[in-house]
């Protein structure tokens, strides 16, 4: 019966409203991969119960009378597995219509244009994702809304969302909202989609909405369980608004903004109650947490298990299953917040703590598990360690696997023995022949993303040795080549903050310096440089400290730094000019969101490594440096923001690190002599205790830097002689010095050194002059006091009685700093 | 008495109340120049009071007993004189300092303070000469969340805003001069904190969206552009070394305070300036309640928390630097800033509301009134003013030693001292400022008047305001009037 589809129509009596509800049955994306391969999210199981089932026994509470479910993946066994449920028997009081709907439907918005199309709904209709849990009173929720419409037929939908906190473990914050509410009348007057990468940094308020509604409420506090309670004509702007592909970022925001529909959507909030979807494995897991912490009451493991099971409460949130099937050794540990299904068995000296466990699972003698999921008929070997970790249904984990952080590993996989995987690795099983696949109904783009990463398999898997009987397939890790949308919310880096077990923690470490150098002015190039202290010295650690913690944006950076090179290996090639590569450069900077500093690290890299080594002697080893930095030299100030002393640092720290180490006198010495760098800035660098390669350990590097800050120390002493003796007497010191080189430079130009000595200083100081005035955005950030009387005047604004002419002058230096780069 | 004063000046003072007293541009032509003689908007009256006075009482009544008063110097004079005169009953200690300033150079409120730091040893009440408070709104209770807020997390300041009057259609026509926009505000309902101001800037830069960081946006915020700063400010002495280190900052109201919100939750800003807002227990390294209240920043904490899925780490708050806000509703009692014309006009309608006029009792003045003149209850009426026969006065404030003459209507008007009305002129919704002259059989509609301005016999005035252009000759003019109308006072 239930599974004729498209007969909604009834002879249900008209004058008793049927509660109707849609629920939507696929995801429309693919957090859950590998995991979803096989299955539609809806039937993972979560507290060993399908999704669905907790959806519906969610709806049940409410007192809804009939459901559609739209399928689209793997549609049959979503038709079957509600067939097989309880809902389906004679008495259930719900009646359950699986609704078929095309290959076609990409997005919730392509679903609600099929239940226009199929005129399924008749009245006000509650519509819920097919991963929710919840034991909210939607039915009251309801009865608010047709309680509204009666005075209001504008307003078309209710959107139920949770009061929680805006550090809620199940709040996803990869995906997650910002509501402006009218506390009266609780209207949605706007509402802001919130990504975790790009990080939004900023709420926009339109002000329009301040002219009707003078007091409203901004809410960043609410989870948005997606629970809908929408009117009839909702299916039907879906239908007028073809575009409409999401509900919240696409229809909720496309009602509120149109000056044309004059609809409303209000919001509901629920005070009491828990609500929540498993839109990700990150909230996969707090769910389960909270379903086991018993926050979802009355729909807990040991009272209305949506599967029928019947689990034993024990102290401490243990759940074991009733029908005393589940074998557990004497010497077992089962931790706190642990569920056991039936059939299981915990062997000897096994630990399983705030884990679930399926049925007919078999946990190995010595296996730890640790805040993991194991699915139903899963065999784990002796010896196993399973941290923070989803694993499918009917794997085999062989002995001594260590499987750690944020992996999943979908059904059916073999892995093992004495194998360790690194965090969140995927793995899914080899399928066994194409054309035996009963899923041959998949979607097209599922089957190709498996084809292709059958046949990467090679290259993905590297050296990653899964061991010898083990059928799996490596799914890629790491950030794809090129993303379609790097806006988009399934963008890589924004899943990760959907990840299991992820802390996203070097994310949000690159972020937290954007966002504090924010403050005041927008000028991104302010910004880096008013971080330029501890950039600096961040850089010169960088290049030493082997980094433990391989990190996504060490990856980042890394892959940056291949692309600044490449780009500039284009441009030496074919010879673009100087302009034109600090364009190219900026734009790489702005699309891969790094700091100034690492554009200017990777430019120096760049250009150093571009100087050949020659070893036909020094002079010929000299011209081809003043060839290469006075060719590509300026790009260094171009990219940006000028900061010689960052320059300086990083060169130091470039060559350090580099084979052409005997060369930094000499570069720095050509850069001096171009005007990239100038007197003071190699004094002040070499002043910085950094530079000397102070506080780290020895090790080849910090030898490098010493040397390199000798060189410093020879030329600085050359300075000095300079000033004081100022005559044209030359020297040959062992370490070149700028006067070597710049009587060879110049020798084709008859200008004199003293009046050039001068120019470059004048052209520097100005540099300085510009730059601190950019440091002092709206702050005064203390600037290193300038020494040349010439720009002492817009530089400091500590000045005992400022005149007002002199704050006029400092606050349109920060104006227009940005653009004061030289 | 002598040892009553040694006792006080044991205690140590807890706050001293700094009340700017400026030109009240805004307030033109009531604040312009009476021929050579200034008109203080201080000494403006509301309900024939001047609106210091309840100012002054209102600081009195909250046990604050030091006043710095800081005015123009041309304006020091009058204010001189008023203090120090029995019109003026409180017994503040008024430390009168002013600084040179024309109408046209205004000095900015952050250089008046950085002025006269050195004068306020203690913590302090930055306040505006024009607000008037309900007593629904005692001083006291400010000070009270001050204590409380800088007592406990380290708040350096507390502002108070209170609700827009909206005032009533035509009761000011828009030839006096644009109201007031509205300033939009961010605050967090729960810790009462100000979060966010929204300053022209912000409506410069994007004048469609109004943007705000998402470190601010604490879990749950409000925002309204329903309210309006009262020009209050408690403020911990430390803010005067900010000051002094924010030289370019001009506005208390619309630049410092603004940037103090932002230093709440920015944490460059923070670290910057913490030490100098905070001194006393502030650390260099604790950022803790910057975290806490970044939204972006996870607390580790959270994913260890099994049980609760909440996370709570609220402990270990250091200086918090908050900036208090105090909301007064607008069903809790009636407040203002006399800062401009629709405001004067509101404040004093507002005051007539709660008159009972009665004729007066004292013989002198009761012989001024005449038998026959017609005195709705809704009016006050000064002291020394005569009113003609068969004249008509309604919902109306008059002045002292004002002149009306007979058959005289006058309708929702205020009518400042020394005005001369003469026989059979109609004044409606009207602000005449002092020493106006109104010829016989004029008719005036929703007009507003410099001090001393004459309107002919005759003339019927609508929507305008009025000002003087020749000084001398209105000067000349209206002290001839006094005269006159000392003369038939007496006669």
């Amino acid at each position: 019966m239930a599974s004729q589809a498209g007969g909604p129509k009834d002879k249900l009596v008209d004058d008793e409203e049927v509660l109707q509800a849609v629920v939507l049955a696929d995801s429309f994306n693919k957090r859950f991969r590998p995991l979803t391969t096989r299955k539609p999210r809806c039937l993972l199981p979560i507290c060993n119960a399908p999704l669905l089932d907790w959806t519906f026994e969610s709806l049940a509470l409410a007192g809804v009378q009939e459901v559609f479910v739209i399928c689209r993946s793997h549609a049959d066994l979503v038709k079957e597995a509600i067939k097989e449920s309880k809902w389906s028997k004679p008495g259930s009081g719900m009646k359950i219509v699986p609704i078929m709907t095309s290959k076609e439907t990409y997005s919730p918005g392509d679903a609600m244009r099929d239940i226009y199309t199929r005129g399924l709904v008749s009245s006000d209709f509650i519509l819920v994702m097919g991963d929710l849990v919840s034991n909210i009173r939607i039915d009251e929720v309801v009865r608010v809304h047709k309680e509204r419409r009666k005075t209001n037929k504008d307003a078309i939908m209710t959107m139920v969302v949770k009061e929680s906190g805006a550090e809620h473990r199940t709040r996803a914050r990869g995906d997650s909202s910002i509501f402006v509410i009218d506390s009266e009348t609780s209207e949605c007057l706007h509402y802001e989609s919130v990504t975790g990468f790009p990080a939004t940094k900023s709420a926009k308020i339109p002000r329009e909405i301040f002219a009707e509604h003078p007091e409203v409420e901004i809410r960043n506090d609410l989870i948005d369980c997606s629970i809908d309670v929408c009117s009839v004509e909702v299916p039907s702007l879906f239908q007028d608004n073809f575009d409409y592909g999401d509900i919240r970022r696409d229809f909720v925001h496309g009602v509120l903004t149109s000056d044309l529909l004059m609809k409303s959507i209000h919001l509901y909030v629920a005070q009491e109650g828990y609500a929540a979807r498993v839109q990700d494995t990150r909230s996969y897991d707090s769910i389960s947490k909270d379903i086991l912490s018993r926050w979802t009451f009355p729909l807990v493991p040991d009272d209305n298990h949506p599967s029928g099971h019947n689990y034993e409460l024990r102290r401490g949130n243990r759940y074991i299953a009733k029908d005393g099937s589940v074998v557990l050794a004497r010497t077992c540990k089962i931790g706190a917040n642990t569920l056991i299904g039936p059939s299981s068995t915990i062997s000897e000296n096994a630990q399983v703590t705030s884990s679930v466990i399926g049925q007919n699972c078999i946990i190995g003698a010595g296996t730890i598990i640790d805040n993991a999921y194991i699915f139903d008929n899963t065999i784990i070997g002796s010896n196993c360690k399973i941290q923070r970790s989803i694993v499918g249904s009917g794997c085999s984990i062989k002995e001594n696997t260590q499987i750690t952080k944020g992996s999943l590993i979908g059904d059916g996989v073999t892995i093992g023995p004495d194998v360790a995987l690194s965090p969140f690795e995927r793995l899914s099983a080899k399928r066994p022949s194409l054309k035996h696949t009963p899923t041959t109904d998949d979607s097209e783009d599922e089957d190709s993303d498996l084809e292709g990463i059958e046949r990467d398999q090679e290259s993905i898997k590297g050296s990653i040795d899964l061991g010898k009987d083990s059928n799996a397939l490596v799914w890629p890790n790491g950030p794809p080549d090129e993303e379609d949308d790097p806006d988009d919310v399934e963008n890589y880096r924004n899943q990760r903050f959907m990840r299991l077990g992820d802390d996203v923690s070097d994310i949000l470490s690159s972020d937290a310096g954007s966002e504090t150098s924010e403050e005041g002015t927008d000028s991104s190039h302010v910004e880096t440089d008013s971080q330029y202290d501890g950039r600096s010295v961040s850089a010169l650690s960088d290049a030493s400290a082997p980094s433990d913690i391989h990190t996504f944006s060490d990856n980042a950076e890394r892959e940056f730094r291949v692309e600044v090179k490449q780009s500039l290996d284009r441009a030496f090639a074919e010879g673009h000019s100087v302009d034109n590569a600090a364009v190219e450069l900026k734009t790489l900077r702005m699309a891969s969101n790094v700091s100034l500093t690492r554009v200017r690290e990777a430019v120096i890299a760049a250009i150093v490594e571009r100087i050949p080594l020659v070893d036909s002697g020094a002079v010929q080893q000299r011209k081809e440096i003043a060839s290469v930095i006075g060719r590509w030299g300026p790009l260094i100030d171009k990219i940006g923001g000028v900061d010689a002393v960052e320059t300086v640092c990083l060169l130091q720290a470039h060559c350090a690190t580099s084979s052409r180490m005997p060369l930094f006198g000499q570069i720095l010495a050509a850069l001096y002599q171009d005007d990239i760098v100038d007197e003071d800035d190699i004094r002040k660098w070499h002043s910085l205790p950094a530079s000397k390669g102070e506080g780290r350990k020895p090790s080849p590097e910090a030898d490098s830097l010493k040397k390199c800050w000798v060189i410093g120390s020879h030329m600085i002493k050359q300075f000095d002689e300079q000033e004081s003796e100022d005559d044209n007497s030359e020297e040959e010191g062992v370490a070149p010095t700028s006067r070597n080189i710049r009587k060879e430079g110049e020798r084709d130009n008859d200008s004199s050194d003293d009046e050039q000595m001068l120019r470059s200083r004048i052209v520097s100081q100005q540099h300085t002059s510009s730059q601190s005035g950019e440091e002092d955005d709206d702050d005064d950030v203390s600037s290193p006091p300038p020494t040349d009387p010439l720009s002492s005047s817009s530089s400091e604004n500590s000045g005992e009685d400022q005149s007002g002419a002199a704050k006029d002058s400092t606050e349109g230096s920060s104006d227009d700093g940005s653009e004061g780069s030289v | 008495m002598d040892l009553e004063t040694v006792k006080q000046d044991l205690v140590s003072r807890e706050f001293r109340a700094v009340v700017l007293a400026g030109f009240g541009n805004e307030l033109q032509p009531l604040t312009g120049d009476y021929g050579d003689e200034p008109s203080p908007k201080a000494l403006l009256p509301v309900a024939n009071r001047p609106m210091i006075e309840y100012l002054l009482s209102w600081i009195e009544q909250s046990g604050i007993k030091d006043v710095l008063l800081i005015c123009p110097a041309i304006h020091r004079p009058a204010l001189y004189h008023h203090i120090h005169s029995d019109v003026s009953s409180s017994n503040l200690n008024v430390d009168l300092q002013t600084y040179d300033e024309t109408i046209d150079s205004g000095v900015g409120t952050c250089e008046l303070l950085r002025h006269f730091a050195h004068r306020v040893q203690e913590d302090f009440v930055l306040l505006s000469c024009d607000f008037i408070a309900p007593p629904s709104l005692p001083l006291s209770t400010l000070l009270n969340q001050f204590r409380a807020d800088s007592g406990s997390n380290g708040s350096i300041a507390t502002t108070c805003w209170y609700a827009t009057n909206k005032p009533e259609k035509a009761s000011s026509p828009d030839e006096w001069g644009p109201s007031a926009p509205p300033t939009s505000i961010v605050w967090d309902d729960a810790s009462s904190t100000l979060l966010h101001i929204d300053t022209a800037d912000d409506l410069d830069q994007n004048s469609e969206e109004l943007e705000l960081r998402m470190s601010l946006l604490y879990p749950k915020v409000r925002l309204s552009s329903n309210f309006q700063d009262s020009h209050v400010y408690i403020c911990r002495h430390s803010i005067l070394d900010a000051l002094a280190q924010k030289q370019h900052l001009d506005s208390f109201r619309e630049e410092f305070l603004p940037w103090l919100c932002k230093v709440q939750y920015q944490k460059l800003k923070r670290r910057k300036y913490g030490h100098i807002l905070y001194p006393e227990t502030y650390a260099q390294s604790s950022q803790t309640t910057a975290l806490l209240h970044s939204t972006l920043l996870t607390l580790n904490a959270v994913d260890n928390n099994v049980l609760s899925p909440v996370s709570d780490n609220e402990g270990d708050v250091t200086a918090s630097l908050k900036v208090g806000i105090v909301l007064h509703r607008a069903d809790a009692g009636f407040a203002i800033r006399v800062h401009d014309l629709h405001s004067y006009v509101e404040v004093n309608r507002r005051s007539l509301a709660a008159a009972n006029y009665a004729l007066p009792t004292d013989p002198k003045n009761r012989a001024l009134i005449d038998q026959k003149a017609q005195i709705s209850a809704d009016t006050i009426i000064g002291d020394s003013t005569k009113v003609s026969e068969r004249t008509t006065i309604k919902k109306s404030i008059i002045g002292r030693h004002c002149i009306i003459g007979k058959t005289v209507k006058i309708v929702g008007c205020i009518l400042l001292d020394h005005c001369v009305i003469e026989d059979g002129a109609k004044i409606d919704g009207s602000v005449l400022g002092k020493n106006t002259k109104i010829g016989s059989k004029a008719e005036l509609t929703r007009c507003v008047t410099q001090a001393g301005y004459e309107v002919s016999a005759g003339d019927v005035v609508k929507n305008e305001r009025l000002e003087t252009s020749d000084w001398t000759a209105a000067a000349g003019m209206s002290e001839n009037d006094d005269e006159t109308g000392e003369n038939e006072s007496d006669a």
